[in-house]
């Protein structure tokens, strides 16, 4: 038990390390390649981060679980660009995932 | 008629409400995964309280899979603390971002406001600093980052301190991966304001699903460089023909 939360404890301290390496030596005017580079970190991540969850839920393209997710992401898509809402986008795509997700069972 | 409490607080311009009105929205998306990923800390072999800590020793969903999911597999210290800073080695691009939003916070504030970095966290925050009018001066941007990720750390304990006490209980349609994609996908849509910002977007999603394959979620990691390469790249593209014009047009 001691030993499963030590580790957790050297992991969380390699995650603090990565989280502050460079927002505390922040400066206002990052150097110029950098500068060029950090407005392109948020767009590429959550890409990275959504594209694959919506088209392979479960680590494989399914239509099970495939075509519901893209009619959710379709569907908060639209709901956003129309409402300019989180809660709305969100809670309607979900619906709409729940839905589909019966009818590709 | 007088409008709902929510859009009162979302239409506030106090970075403070607006941070809790932000967070209120990211923490109903966030409500089937907390639960969820409680009941799967508390199905590990490990005790309870100790794969709860997970959640404020690391407070990332992601990291807590890998950590506790290895532990209870046997798996040495050493492969443990690597396998999951390699997961979520996009702390650093995200601690580079916001970096020179910081930079004015007195040091104290950005010692704390790392340990709350996270993937929510970070898109509400970039997606407000991103934006137009900056969030506002340095206080109104540190006052709305530390309200959001106080916020996100309080209801992150309590979800998955919740999902440990009704492990088994939870109902199995509960959608848990959907809702949080879901809500980073609606994050991540302010932030689409140009073709440079599309071509990260579209690139980094593309080359990560074609690199889902890799261990540790190393396929995130290789799809964000291609992303922002993408992106670069994009505004580069964009930028060439003004910064290097004919020489007649100059002259003329």
């Amino acid at each position: 038990m001691m030993r499963d939360l030590l580790v957790l404890v050297a992991v969380a301290a390699g995650m603090y390390a990565m989280r502050a390496a460079f927002l505390v030596v922040a400066r206002p005017e990052p150097p110029a390649p950098l500068a060029r580079v950090l407005p392109h970190v948020g767009p590429a991540v959550l890409g990275a981060i959504v594209v694959p969850a919506l088209l392979a839920p479960h680590g494989a393209v399914t239509l099970a679980g495939t075509v519901p997710a893209l009619l959710a992401a379709a569907g908060a898509w639209v709901l956003w660009h129309r409402f300019r809402s989180l809660p709305i986008a969100l809670f309607g795509a979900l619906a709409l995932a729940l839905l589909t997700t019966e009818l590709f069972r | 008629m007088r409008a709902p409490a929510f859009a009162r607080l979302a239409s506030d311009r106090s970075p403070f409400r607006r941070a809790l009105a932000d967070s209120a929205t990211v923490i109903v998306a966030y409500l089937p995964f907390g639960l969820t990923l409680g009941a799967t800390l508390a199905s590990t072999r490990l005790p309870a309280g100790v794969a709860w800590a997970s959640s404020p020793l690391l407070f990332n969903g992601a990291a807590q899979l890998v950590a506790v999911t290895l532990l209870d597999g046997g798996a040495g210290a050493f492969l443990v603390v690597a396998a999951t800073l390699v997961a979520t080695a996009r702390m650093l691009l995200y601690s580079a971002s916001l970096a020179p939003y910081a930079a004015e916070w007195p040091r104290r504030w950005r010692w704390l406001g790392a340990y709350l970095l996270s993937d929510p966290v970070y898109a509400l925050a970039i997606g407000r600093f991103g934006g137009p009018g900056g969030g506002g001066g340095a206080r109104e941007r540190r006052v709305y980052y530390l309200t959001v990720g106080a916020t996100l750390f309080v209801a992150w304990q309590v979800l998955t301190g919740a999902g440990v006490l009704l492990a088994g209980v939870l109902p199995q349609w509960l959608p848990v991966d959907l809702a949080a994609a879901l809500t980073l996908l609606l994050l991540l849509l302010p932030m689409l304001t140009g073709r440079a910002a599309y071509a990260a977007a579209a690139a980094g999603g593309a080359v990560a699903l074609a690199v889902t394959a890799l261990p540790l979620g190393l396929g995130l990691l290789v799809g964000a460089a291609a992303g922002i390469t993408a992106g670069v790249a994009a505004e580069a593209w964009r930028r060439a023909p003004r910064t290097d014009p004919p020489e007649g047009v100059r002259d003329a």
